[in-house]
């Protein structure tokens, strides 16, 4: 039997050999756009002969290529490059010569300046992602297609949580180490610098990662990538910044071996949707590189993107329809007769890396990437002190606080809500916008001792990262039939979570006291304390100055270690990737502040007193509770497998099937209960472990692109963790939900065929799933300001997460929020001599709201006489569908070359060409109750907040390339 | 070439735009804003004159006629223990607003002066004392309805709270900041003037006595051994009189209080401590010691507000503190307890339903006398 095997694989070997005897036949060409017949630079051609991989190359400035040493046969040979379609093209090689494929076309993908209007919804609080979904500017016809069409919508791939998707960064997993957010907005701004990507899908393994089950993609952002020339544009848009300009110059590789590049850009101005939405952006990227011979590289670079971003916030339905305006953002307010946002990202983290590529052989390279993330990361928000909540659409507000046809809600004046209406129809600046010369005048009327003590203030919540990285991965042939990647990943991170003072808006000071605690235990000097430490030295809370930290300061300490490998067999047209992945994580909270709340141990292991009273306290399993100092370390041995099976067929046609299973651990922001007040972990913390599989059809060739993928992924034991105001406690509490478990299937299909029109194609995207919740996670709640449980809710069953029934008993699904669950478009691509017109309708539906927790509980359901109906039950835990919608996008371009050298162009986008004001994207239920009704026998619900899209929108991009 | 571009896009650019936009871009440091002008408003009718439209309890007035009173703040909420109102006084009387809002003192200081139109706003009764608020609940039927935005009972309440920020813009008006109100100092005699004031109608009326809703001082107040508390054993269900049995009433003795009012932890340690055990329900049916009782109340304590029993002369002065005070907590000084010491008093002088209840400003209002 072992005879025999080894004697396949000498004579498999043999083979290899043979072939080897360099042969003196080999293809050449020239990659050009579809669009202008301009040469493409850097494409990345690779031939294949079935499954096998044989020979590489990137096309030089003027899209040239040639590629030597292969025997007659057929071959077909598959081209990547940033901003086009991957395409395959067959070719065969006689009697030994280069065989010339003169010129290739490849299609545009959709237009190159849309990178960023994803960003800044802003959702921090709301416990919502800001991320794009989808990446932009990928290859791949349905990513492509989906990543523009479905944007607005926040349309995110097989309903994925945008923490699945892994981005990399010159090989380096660049996912938030605390939230495992994808990390766009490091580098937006950039657009030119971080073109070149390379991405593959759901659970494929990539040569430079081994990734999860929602794709991965690599920016390796080095000099010699970026596009060589200067390159010049200035982009107008009006969904999101008015103005960006941006330069670009790129050495490309020179004959000393040096290659050098720079990007720079600004993002300015507001828009025509949101008022107060502004960005104050720039960004810089410098990088060189230096290839000292063939085997030896080494590329630096630094960049980042300083700046301001004005942001959004979500309202209910009631005060948009108030003020006839589905973009009303409560954000803002007039200050001197000038707009001013009060929620603001104020952020510069900056990025160096260096990079060293070694590559003895064709078969065999090694690439380490040292890269350090550091710098500042804001967002300023009110805070205020024993002053009225200056929130404008604060529900108490809003008329419906004084009105409601239901008399159960005890709602029963109609006079002051026509008073409250007739304020927010009118647009009053100090009603229906933040009232800062209000703020103002308190704080300088309150003088104390002299001075002016601030109510209200800015603060700047800061999240500033040290983030250290170091990666090395390799790839190498073996043999024809067998490459072996791996690599191994080492990542540091300690995040410090603070806030400043940003602004004292008039006074001279602020103190820094809890003010939460304060409504419990006013008496009491030291609960109420925010730094326990100073108070006991100095017998005051600290006064707080511009600039000076207070509140809360801790470290999230995180340590990741991850080895990987994968053995990619190909022989034939077949082809098999194994692949496995170890990993450790440790993680740990560091309280640098001492809290009044809970002051845990001193130094020797004592208990904390004063006046002679002990005021450390304990939790319910006796252990002190502990705001200060170093947590329990939380540690994680994970592992995942994955395996890909290939088969092609001749002529672009390509069957692959993933599966994998992985045991993740969780985030930090998933494991602490209260982190910025206290050591506590959650109960049952355990690894996310998730088993997905998918199937795939695609066919690439000759300007034909079609895929179509089915996919089943299941999700389990995940953990959810927040804060909120309990109007059935009257107390904020910390509620921290586990086993939350949901499942992903569906089908995604992508294609763009010619059509017998000349310069016309037709392209379009399905996507229709089924995201639901198959579980009913456990609750565990605890009171935020003494760590008591909150035994109603503590370790229960949260009954109706996963379903309801409703009125009639039958059973309601509920469904994974965030993503329409069906998805389409349909439309058509003409590109003829330098022009380019582009028409898309899309298609949107089951898109739901995202659920709080708390509706769906027993206690929410139940309401005071603890008895639940069905009625009650389905109108307290039925989820939100949004309305089915479509929408129309035009997009046109031009490109004009002047003297053969100069290339001017621009390209316009008007989406949303109906001008729909009503399409909702997102929201989120409020996690608070109304439980003041007459009978005191049911609970109803706050209203949703919700975010639309904007309506018809344009962005005009003029580009200059010399 | 690339100038011509540049200015292309600049006048593009500029065409497009609103200069509003551009306020948060450019606008790094915002300039610090001036203190509100303060406002002055003729008036046309002392707070005695406008107290004088109320006649008949059960009865409130809406304001019809173009009133303007002007008063000085004399309230401040800042401690707690006066909650979502302001009083204010002129040389007549003075009168409570209903502001419905917290923290008033950050937006009118002690001495301020205050204007309030008063059409569209309702002069109320409530047990004793009037205010000026709006109009009551109604429901859909027209019925008016039998509880306040609290959820509580307001059978007895006259008004709703002025919680409108629109209707406090259009009605209440800041004034300059003048200084403080000297309080005025009153005797027992005083008191029962006050109690037995009469309308001009000549009704006997005490809602009517000049001094009730004024800054006043008290001296040498001796305590009387007595409190007096209403407490919900569960006060997510309802509590009104006709759920007596959701009702626990600490009278007649001080039930081991020694501090001006109860806060959450205060109740607890007091249920703890078995303070409140021979203490009923109001239907008699339990008492507090009962295991089931206490427990229930020991996880759903609140705060709750206490009445200090102390005597001026003959006259019990009930002095009422909330349990959301800041200064709920704090221990009266044992000499007052022992009946060793007494109190001057500085505060809001209220009636309730025929008895002096006084409302304490802060902490430093009381001065023993040892």
């Amino acid at each position: 039997m072992y005879k025999k095997l080894i004697m396949a694989l000498a004579s498999l070997l043999c083979g290899v050999s043979l072939l080897a005897q360099t042969p003196t036949g080999g293809v050449k060409g020239t990659i050009v756009s579809r669009t202008d017949n301009a040469g493409i630079e850097n494409a990345a051609i690779t031939v294949y002969q079935g499954a096998v991989e044989l020979a590489a190359a990137v096309s030089d400035a003027d899209g040239n290529f040639q590629i030597a040493g292969l025997a007659n046969g057929l071959y077909e040979m598959k081209i990547v490059a940033a901003d086009y379609l991957e395409t395959m093209v067959n070719f065969a090689v006689e009697a030994g010569l280069i065989k010339n494929m003169f010129k290739l076309r490849l299609s545009r993908i959709k237009d190159e300046a849309s990178d960023e209007l994803f960003e800044e919804f802003d959702l921090d609080d709301s416990g919502y992602s800001d991320n794009p979904t989808v990446l932009f500017g990928q290859n791949d016809v349905f990513n492509n297609i989906a990543g523009y069409n479905f944007s607005s919508v926040r349309f995110r791939v097989r309903g994925y949580a945008s923490e699945s998707q892994d981005v990399y960064l010159a090989g380096v997993k660049m996912n938030d180490a605390i939230t495992g957010y994808s990390p766009f907005s490091l580098w937006s701004g950039l657009n030119e610098a971080t073109r070149t990507k390379s991405t593959v899908n759901g659970a494929e393994v990539a040569d430079f990662g081994f990734g999860g089950y929602n794709g991965i993609t690599n920016i390796p952002a080095n000099a010699s990538n970026v596009r060589k020339g200067w390159r010049g544009s200035v982009l107008t848009n009006s969904a999101m910044y008015r103005l960006r300009l941006m330069m670009t110059y790129a050495s490309g590789p020179q004959d000393n071996g040096w290659s050098y590049a720079f990007n720079v850009s600004a993002r300015l101005g507001g828009n025509d949707w949101i008022k107060g939405v502004f960005y104050r952006s720039f960004a810089y990227y410098f990088a060189a590189e230096k290839q000292f011979d063939d085997v030896h590289k080494l590329g630096f670079v630094f960049m980042g993107t300083p700046g301001a971003r004005g942001a959004q916030n979500a309202s209910t339905q009631e005060v948009y329809d108030l003020l006839g305006d589905n973009m009303y953002n409560s954000n803002w307010g007039y200050q001197n007769g000038k707009i001013r946002n009060s929620r603001v990202r104020l952020t510069h983290e900056p990025i160096a890396i260096l990079r060293y590529d070694f590559t003895p052989s064709q078969d065999f390279s090694l690439g380490a990437t040292l890269l350090y993330r550091f710098g500042k990361n804001g967002y300023t928000a009110l805070d205020w002190y024993d002053a009225a909540d200056p929130r404008p659409d604060y529900y108490r507000n809003l008329p419906s606080y004084y009105w409601n046809d239901n008399e159960d809600l005890n709602r029963l004046n109609k006079s002051k809500a026509m008073w409250a209406t007739d304020a927010w129809q009118m647009d009053l600046d100090n009603i229906a916008h933040i009232n800062w010369d209000r703020m103002y005048t308190v704080n300088q009327l309150n003088v104390v001792d002299g001075e002016k003590r601030s109510k209200y203030v800015l603060e700047e919540r800061r999240t500033d990262q040290r983030d250290l990285n170091f990666v090395l991965n390799g790839k190498w042939r073996a043999a024809k039939w067998l490459t072996v990647t791996g690599g191994l990943d080492a990542k540091v991170n300690r995040t410090e979570y603070y806030k400043i003072l940003n602004d004292l808006l008039g006074g001279d000071y602020y103190v820094d006291v809890d003010s939460f605690a304060e409504r419990d235990f006013s008496s009491s000097p030291t609960m109420t304390q925010n730094n326990l430490d100073y108070f006991l030295q100095y017998g005051t809370a600290p006064k707080v100055y511009k600039g000076d930290k207070y509140g809360y300061d801790y470290y999230a300490q995180i340590r990741k270690f991850n080895g990987w490998l994968a053995t990619k067999f190909a022989i034939g047209n077949f082809q098999a990737t194994f692949a496995g992945r170890v990993g450790y994580n440790a993680m740990w909270r560091e309280g640098l502040v001492r809290k009044g709340l809970f002051p845990g141990l001193n130094d020797v292991g004592g208990v904390i007193t004063y006046n002679g009273q002990v005021i450390t306290t304990y939790d319910s399993d006796g252990m002190p509770v502990t705001s200060y100092g170093k947590s329990k370390v939380e540690d994680f041995v994970t592992y995942a497998g994955k395996v890909n099976l290939e088969y092609v067929i001749k002529g672009g046609h390509r069957f692959y099937a993933n599966a994998g299973y992985f045991k993740d651990a969780p985030n930090f922001n998933q494991i602490f209960v209260s982190p910025r007040t206290r050591n506590t972990i959650v109960p049952e913390v355990s690894k996310i472990k998730t088993i997905t599989g998918d199937v795939n059809y695609q066919y690439s060739n000759a300007g034909y692109n079609f895929r179509i993928t089915g996919y089943y992924t299941e999700i389990s034991d995940q953990t959810k963790v927040m804060s909120f105001y309990d109007d059935a406690q009257n107390t904020f509490t910390n509620f921290a939900m586990s086993g939350i478990d949901q499942r992903h299937m569906g089908v995604e299909m992508g294609f763009k065929v010619p059509t017998p029109i000349n310069s016309l194609s037709l392209q379009g995207v399905v996507s229709w799933g089924d995201f639901i919740y198959t579980s009913n996670p456990k609750m565990y709640q605890t009171y935020d300001n003494d760590a008591s449980i909150v035994e109603e809710t503590w370790g229960v069953t949260i009954p109706y997460w996963k379903s309801h029934p409703d009125k009639n008993g039958k059973t309601q699904k509920h469904y994974v929020a965030g993503s329409p669950q069906f998805a389409a478009s349909v439309g058509l691509n003409w590109n003829y001599k330098y022009w380019f017109v582009d028409a898309d309708v899309d298609y949107f539906d089951k898109a739901y709201l995202d659920m709080n927790p708390l509706y769906r509980t027993d206690m929410a359901t139940a309401g005071g006489d603890k008895v639940a109906t069905l009625e009650e039950v389905d109108y307290m835990a039925s989820q939100e569908k949004f309305d089915a919608v479509y929408l129309v996008n035009l997009s046109v371009g031009k490109s004009w070359y002047i003297k053969r050298k100069y290339q001017l162009g621009f390209s316009l986008n008007v989406k949303n060409l109906l001008n729909k004001k009503n399409v909702k994207t997102g929201g989120y239920e409020q996690t608070r109750l109304v439980d003041n009704t007459v009978n005191k026998d049911r609970y109803y619900r706050f209203d949703s907040k919700y975010f639309y899209n904007s309506g018809i929108n344009y962005m005009l991009n003029i580009y200059f390339r010399f | 070439m690339r100038k011509l571009l540049f200015a292309i896009s600049v006048a593009a650019v500029a065409a497009l735009t609103s200069c509003s936009e551009w306020e948060p871009v450019v606008n790094v440091n915002y300039d610090n804003v001036d203190v509100a002008t303060p406002v002055t408003l003729d008036v046309n009718c002392t707070i005695a004159q406008l107290k004088a439209m109320y006649s008949k309890i059960g009865n409130p007035i809406k304001i019809d006629d173009d009133l303007i009173i002007g008063g000085q703040v004399c309230s401040e909420d800042r401690s707690g223990n006066i909650y979502k109102s302001l009083y204010i006084q002129d040389a007549t009387g003075g009168i409570e607003l209903k502001i419905g809002k917290g923290q008033l003192y950050n937006d009118y200081k002690p001495g301020q002066w205050v204007y309030v139109k008063c059409e569209g706003l309702t002069l109320g009764n409530y047990s004793g004392m009037l205010q000026l608020g709006y109009g009551r609940n109604k429901k859909a039927s027209g019925e008016e309805s039998g509880t306040n935005e609290d959820g509580e009972n307001a059978d007895d309440y006259e008004t709703t709270y002025i919680d409108v920020q629109y209707i406090i813009d259009t009605h209440i008006f800041k004034g300059k900041v003048d200084s403080p109100v000297t309080p005025k100092v009153l005797t027992e005699d005083d008191l029962k003037a006050n109690l037995s004031a009469r309308h001009p109608s000549g009704a006997v009326m005490a809602q009517q006595g000049p001094d009730f809703g004024t800054l006043v001082t008290l001296k040498g107040l001796k305590y009387g051994k007595e409190v007096f508390a209403l407490l919900y054993p569960d006060p997510d269900q309802a509590h009104d009189k006709d759920h007596s049995s959701n009702r626990v009433f600490l009278s007649e003795a001080t039930w081991n209080i020694t501090t001006w009012a109860l806060t959450k932890q205060g109740m607890i340690k007091h249920l703890q401590a078995g303070d409140f055990d021979d203490a009923s329900t109001g239907d008699n049916a339990h008492k507090v010691k009962e295991a089931d009782l206490k427990a229930l109340m020991i996880r759903k304590a609140n705060a709750y507000a206490v009445s200090q029993y102390f005597k001026l002369g003959g006259t019990v002065v009930q002095v009422r503190t909330s349990g959301f005070a800041r200064f709920a907590d704090s221990e009266m000084d044992p000499a007052i307890l022992d009946g060793t010491a007494t109190i001057d008093v500085t505060g809001i002088l209220c009636n309730y339903n025929g008895a002096i209840q006084f409302t304490l400003i802060d902490e430093d209002s009381v001065v023993i006398n040892k």
